[in-house]
């Protein structure tokens, strides 16, 4: 097919295509980069939080609360007029509670946080693998943008842009848009158990953050994970373990795959809350092919003790 | 008015036969597993009003329709009022009213000669003969050329699927551009066209067909005005033969008439109108045309009691006749091909709920409703899947789509009871099966060495799950042994969703794949001994 030499007008179209896309991720990257060094700044250490709602009556909202004021309060996320995108994994169109999805009183509780903190618009966005009417209907996240009022994005595929993720697998790949312009991201996982990569947990959310041809991923999925791990680097990772699926994961189905932990993992190092996390299905971060490769990668740590480690139980 | 309002209420329920775009449901939605998602309209409202749909679902499934009572009072007002359905509220016939008369192809006295009574009129009886002897025999084929699975079946699937392809491309062209506007406008575009023209780029296989055959039957109002609803339309002539006792007639007064023709040019049933011309009841719309356009006042319709029976239908022995003997010999010519007797297509997958073949083929009428309100468009019409008999019924393909877990959309829009209306719960916990996978070893990731891939066993919805890993060794293409996860089918499990072929990486034919064995509905295409 690509036997005739490539025409002057081609050459020119693939150097505007080259330079276009080049200049959009540059736009796009350049606020992730400035959040960074405004922490370095502020704070060298990096947080984990671990919040445990040992009460059997406690309010997941109020846990969400502690959780974020146990780190430095929201503010310090999130700035007055900033965009904040949420990334739930709403993947499933699954009643809340058989926990292959976030759960709606987490997402609410943190869009709310964001909407006092000054948040200019909160924007819920997940590329999900059900149809999304049915998703937003069935896991509950289409009444949390009802109720607050952020929007909830439709994963249409005109907003899946190609972008040069600058991986060490991947090169250019389509990513949803919205979670990529705003100046905040909020990585929002559910804990479950996945047959290939061990565990769903932050990391793996990005995998509902990119279009294309998301199946075949899995042909590597570890470095994968890392790699979308590194282009979206969120402001902060709060796992939702208030429930998590210890069987038949990812999408379960059945009540006897959930296990209740009532626990939410909250840090600004995405290795660390997905090694935390581990913990709760007692595994070893190790143990799990992308937490061992984020650390190589130096997306972060499991090594807690380097971290500011904080518990907060109510 | 009427027609207008009628024309826009059956859009407008055509479009809102999708999922509802109120996305905000309650949470006791999101969280009481029991409750199912519905429509918010009663989209079948027009299929319910249509006599004939419901007479050929008794004769030939012996089920009450739900909802009959509208054409049961269809058939009242027919009595009292002739073909008022055809030419007030009929959709269709409106569309072909707009094509015939919307600045006419014909001029004057050529108007007035394709005016006139014509012998193939006597075709519609025929047709209708046909439908009701095929169905009394097991097949119903009404709704090949019921004007309102006609018309619901091409507006679903080619009319506004393929404005909406046109605009979809439009506007992923308009995203891709690098100007900012341009994107706004693109997304602001689609959020207002998806919820009217479907998500994504609807595909429907034969729409193609479907659209042409379309686009033909209003060319042909060119030639002769409303030429369907003279000519083709079996509903029209079941209608017609209640006409005969309407108590509004026509009554002429031949010594006013100055033979100017005006009635005959406006009239639209071609029912002879003319005094001089005996009044065909039956053909006529009802659409007042010739009261209103004589200037003498010689044609006029009146209330006339008692009632007494006009002119009988001209229908012909030759049809009475053609239409029973086609109306016995379709439905033993459609069992010939030995699909209902012998063994079905393996990939005539059928939406879930649906009756038994043999019952299926007296219900459904190809309207194609359940395709229409298809979250994942997954449902098509068939060419050839279903033979004959089962042309344009409703088969899954799952390249396009899967059936989602917990929806049951399919059996509950569906008008006549084809497709059994389930709940979600019913349908996880029975659990309603619709076919059953298996893989492809040859083509298949792990099974012919060629990587790790567990994309089929991730998507399962069941619990536990059909689709089971089995750590194991295979040979890769070079050569080595390599250690990878092998995907099983449990049919113990497998429902036949098909979200595994659809999501398998492998595309086009991929390498787990769904076919019919197994299905629910069918005793005879069991697998396993006991499930």
């Amino acid at each position: 097919m690509n036997c005739h030499p490539i025409t002057r007008r081609e050459s020119i179209k693939k150097l505007f295509k080259i330079t276009g896309s080049l200049a959009l991720t540059g736009v796009m990257t350049c606020p992730f980069q400035k959040t960074i060094s405004a922490w370095a700044g502020s704070t060298n250490k990096k947080f984990i939080v671990e919040g445990i709602g040992q009460n059997p009556e406690y309010s997941v909202k109020a846990l969400v609360e502690k959780v974020f004021e146990a780190a430095g309060g929201i503010q310090k996320f999130v700035s007055r007029q900033d965009v904040v995108v949420i990334k739930p994994n709403i993947s499933w169109a699954r009643h809340p509670d058989l926990a292959a999805t976030t759960h709606p009183e987490v997402l609410k509780a943190v869009v709310e946080l964001c909407q006092e903190a000054g948040a200019k618009k909160v924007r819920i966005a997940d590329h999900t693998i059900h149809d999304a009417r049915r998703c937003f209907a069935i896991t509950g996240a289409g009444m949390v943008a009802k109720k607050t009022g952020a929007d909830l994005v439709y994963p249409r595929s005109s907003l899946m842009r190609n972008m040069k993720l600058q991986g060490h697998r991947l090169d250019v790949w389509p990513v949803f848009l919205p979670l990529v312009e705003a100046d905040k991201i909020i990585n929002l996982p559910v804990a479950k158990v996945h047959s290939l990569s061990g565990l769903t947990l932050g990391m793996k959310n990005w995998i509902g953050a990119v279009g294309g041809r998301r199946s075949a991923l899995h042909q590597d999925i570890h470095l994968t994970i890392v790699d979308l791990a590194q282009f979206f680097n969120p402001t902060v990772t709060l796992i939702d373990a208030t429930r998590i699926m210890v069987a038949n994961g990812p999408s379960g189905g059945s009540r006897s795959d959930v296990a209740v932990s009532n626990r939410l993992i909250l840090s600004d190092d995405p290795v660390a809350a997905d090694a935390k996390a581990a913990g709760l299905f007692n595994l070893r971060p190790q143990d799990i092919g992308f937490i061992r490769l984020g650390e190589k990668w130096g997306l972060g740590t499991t090594e807690f003790q380097k971290l500011r480690q904080t518990q907060v139980i109510i | 008015m009427s027609q207008a309002f009628f024309l826009i209420l059956f859009i407008f329920l055509l479009v809102e036969s999708r999922l509802p775009q109120d996305i905000y449901l309650d949470y006791s939605v999101a969280l009481n597993a029991e409750q199912d998602i519905d429509l918010d309209y009663p989209v079948k409202f027009f299929f319910q009003l249509d006599p004939l749909i419901w007479i050929t679902s008794f004769i030939s499934g012996h089920q009450w329709t739900t909802g009959f009572g509208w054409a049961l009072g269809i058939i009242i007002l027919t009595f009292f009022f002739g073909r008022i359905f055809c030419g007030f509220i009929c959709p269709l016939g409106t569309l072909h009213h707009m094509a015939s008369y919307i600045r006419p192809a014909l001029k004057k006295q050529r108007m007035i000669s394709a005016n006139q009574k014509h012998a193939s009129q006597k075709f519609k009886y025929f047709l209708l003969i046909l439908f009701l002897m095929a169905a009394l025999l097991g097949l119903n084929l009404t709704g090949l050329l019921d004007p309102i699975a006609f018309l619901f079946r091409s507006l679903a699937l080619a009319v506004f699927p393929g404005i909406g392809t046109g605009i979809k491309e439009l506007l992923d062209l308009t995203a891709q551009s690098d100007i900012k506007i341009l994107n706004y406008i693109s997304y602001g575009g689609e959020v207002l066209v998806s919820p009217v023209f479907g998500y994504g780029y609807k595909a429907f296989t034969s729409a193609w067909f479907i659209g042409i055959l379309f686009l033909f039957i209003l060319f042909l109002n060119r030639i002769r005005p409303r030429f369907w609803c003279r000519t083709l339309c079996p509903l029209g002539a079941l209608l017609g033969l209640f006409a005969r006792f309407s108590i509004l007639r026509l009554e002429k007064n031949p010594e006013k008439c100055t033979n100017c023709n005006l009635c005959v040019l406006s009239c639209q049933g071609a029912a002879s109108p003319v005094p001089g011309q005996e009044w065909d009841a039956s053909e006529c719309m009802f659409c007042f045309n010739c009261f209103n356009s004589c200037p003498e006042k010689a044609v006029v319709f009146k209330l006339g009691w008692p009632p007494h029976v006009s002119k009988k239908p001209d229908m012909g022995r030759r049809a009475v006749l053609g239409g029973l003997l086609a109306g016995l010999s379709f439905p033993l010519l459609g069992r010939l091909d030995g699909r209902l007797h012998h063994v079905s297509d393996a990939r005539l997958i059928r939406p879930p709920g649906s009756l038994p073949e043999k019952d299926f083929l007296k219900l459904c009428q190809r309207c194609g409703l359940c395709m229409k309100a298809c979250p994942t468009n997954v449902i098509n019409p068939t060419l050839t899947e279903a033979g004959m008999a089962g042309f344009w019924t409703p088969n899954l393909i799952m390249t396009q789509g899967y059936c989602e877990y917990t929806c049951t959309l399919c059996g509950g829009v569906c008008p006549t009871g084809a497709i059994r209306k389930l709940s979600g719960k019913e349908k996880i916990e029975t659990p309603i099966r619709i076919g059953s996978a298996y893989v492809d070893r040859g083509r298949c990731l792990p099974w012919s060495g060629n990587g790790p891939c567990i994309v089929c066993e991730e998507h399962c919805p069941t619990s536990p799950k059909a689709i089971r890993l089995i750590q194991g060794t295979s040979l890769s293409p070079a050569g080595k042994k390599v250690n990878v996860k092998l995907p099983y089918v449990d049919l113990k499990s497998c429902v036949g969703c098909g979200i595994c072929e659809y999501k398998c990486p492998v595309k086009g034919k991929p390498a787990i794949r769904v076919i019919a064995a197994g299905e629910s509905r069918s005793v005879a295409n069991q697998i396993l001994l006991e499930l």
